[in-house]
């Protein structure tokens, strides 16, 4: 997934003190890679490698270099760079552009940004910020809960009682992040984290209730702007419950942003507390997490005793 | 009632776990699908074949003898499909 300049600008105006010196009106242009090059040695006429889809980042080296050589020299070496057609020129440590430069990212339609950053700490954090423009993220339906420091993901169709359950939690002392709608980013690392849409958030539709400001009935507590995803629970009906687990000791999973997740499919009917087994679900992943599989450990324990009882 | 019968088998446990949680979920999982009530276990001590951990307490380890009843409505397809589990191995060989 490609994104713009203007997108970067927009991002990067504060965390990376990005500024526009000139070619506002090419900010449509696309980074064509995820990071970002150094054209010192493209400056010195070596061409056979030149990252030349990646933002390029004038620092300190560059600018000494150019400096060392005479104008007209200077002004051939930064053509052949910008021959190349690349995305955007960025200067780093507030410095002024070279006049040269400045008149050929003019004539090559090349947008040139200036940075009060230094080099090093720019190109860290805006391969970070590029990192999460261009991460893959999606807007799924499911109630996002926060449970004793585990990310649950409340799924089922409309009516099943989540929202009623998430309230339930929430009382319990756990935190609400998003109710009904969930937006997920997968983060590097296979890291999937879920927060709620901007307008919508710490908000909850009740039944019969209406809309609640969350935050206000239960204390700034009660909520969390995002969390990281680790379980995906399916509240239905007893009719379909050909995938249900009885033991625990099958698990089965989902593909979230394409990164796999338990999923527990929990039978919802009269008199069971939805909110308790939800918790119970949270804390029993958690427990697995930490290395202990009751189920598991539960079956090699029965499968021993069996074997040995088989033998006599 | 007039059509409540009552259908009682032994069967032997074949395979080498025998009914540990996995074979336990498969028998409590045929056994929802019936109406009748379903019975394991010896004599004198038996547990509903729907529930797990009833079924984990009559220690079916390979080569012991169950009873099995089943009563009600549906008593003979309940059998015959509880009967397809323990001659199949609870396919688990």
């Amino acid at each position: 997934m490609a994104i713009t300049l203007q997108k970067l600008l927009e991002a990067g105006e504060e965390r990376l003190a990005l500024e526009l010196i000139l070619g506002g009106e090419h900010l449509g242009r696309h980074i064509g890679e995820k990071a970002l090059n150094r054209p010192g040695l493209a400056l010195t006429g070596f061409f056979q490698y030149f990252a030349q889809r990646r933002l390029q980042v004038f620092g300190l080296s560059e600018f000494t270099y150019l400096k060392s050589l005479s104008p007209a020299e200077r002004e051939k070496r930064l053509r052949a760079v910008f021959e190349k057609d690349v995305p955007a020129m960025i200067i780093a440590r507030n410095r002024n552009p070279l006049p040269e430069l400045r008149a050929l990212a003019e004539e090559y339609g090349v947008p040139l940004f200036r940075t009060a950053m230094i080099t090093s700490r720019f190109i860290n954090e805006c391969t970070l910020l590029i990192e999460e423009l261009t991460a893959p993220r999606d807007r799924i339906q499911g109630t996002m809960l926060e449970i004793m420091g585990i990310g649950v993901l409340l799924q089922g169709k409309a009516g099943i009682g989540k929202s009623e359950t998430a309230l339930s939690l929430i009382e319990r002392g756990y935190s609400l992040v998003a109710d009904d709608i969930t937006e997920v980013i997968r983060k590097s690392a296979g890291r999937v984290v879920a927060y709620a849409n901007e307008l919508t958030r710490y908000h909850m539709e009740i039944r019969g209730v209406g809309i609640v400001h969350v935050p206000s009935l239960f204390g700034v507590a009660s909520i969390r702007r995002e969390t990281t995803l680790d379980l995906v629970i399916n509240l239905h009906t007893y009719e379909n419950d050909a995938e249900e687990d009885r033991t625990g000791i099958l698990p089965s999973d989902i593909d979230v942003l394409g990164v796999k997740f338990p999923y527990y499919a929990l039978p919802v009917s009269p008199g069971r507390d939805m909110a308790n087994i939800v918790e119970v679900t949270a804390l029993n992943h958690k427990l697995k997490l930490l290395g202990h599989d009751a189920a598991k450990e539960l079956d090699e324990k029965v499968m021993e005793t069996f074997l040995r009882k088989a033998k006599k | 009632m007039a059509d409540e019968q009552t259908i009682a088998r032994e069967f032997k446990v074949l395979n080498k776990y025998g009914i540990h949680a996995r074979p336990a979920a498969l028998l409590v999982k045929a056994a929802g699908k019936f109406a009748c009530e379903i019975y394991i276990g010896r004599k004198g001590s038996e547990v509903s074949a729907k529930s797990i951990m009833g079924l984990l307490t009559i220690e079916g380890h390979q080569g012991s003898k169950l009873q099995v009843r089943t009563i009600g409505e549906d008593a003979v397809e309940a059998m015959l499909e509880i009967a397809e589990l323990f001659e199949k191995k609870f396919f688990e060989e």
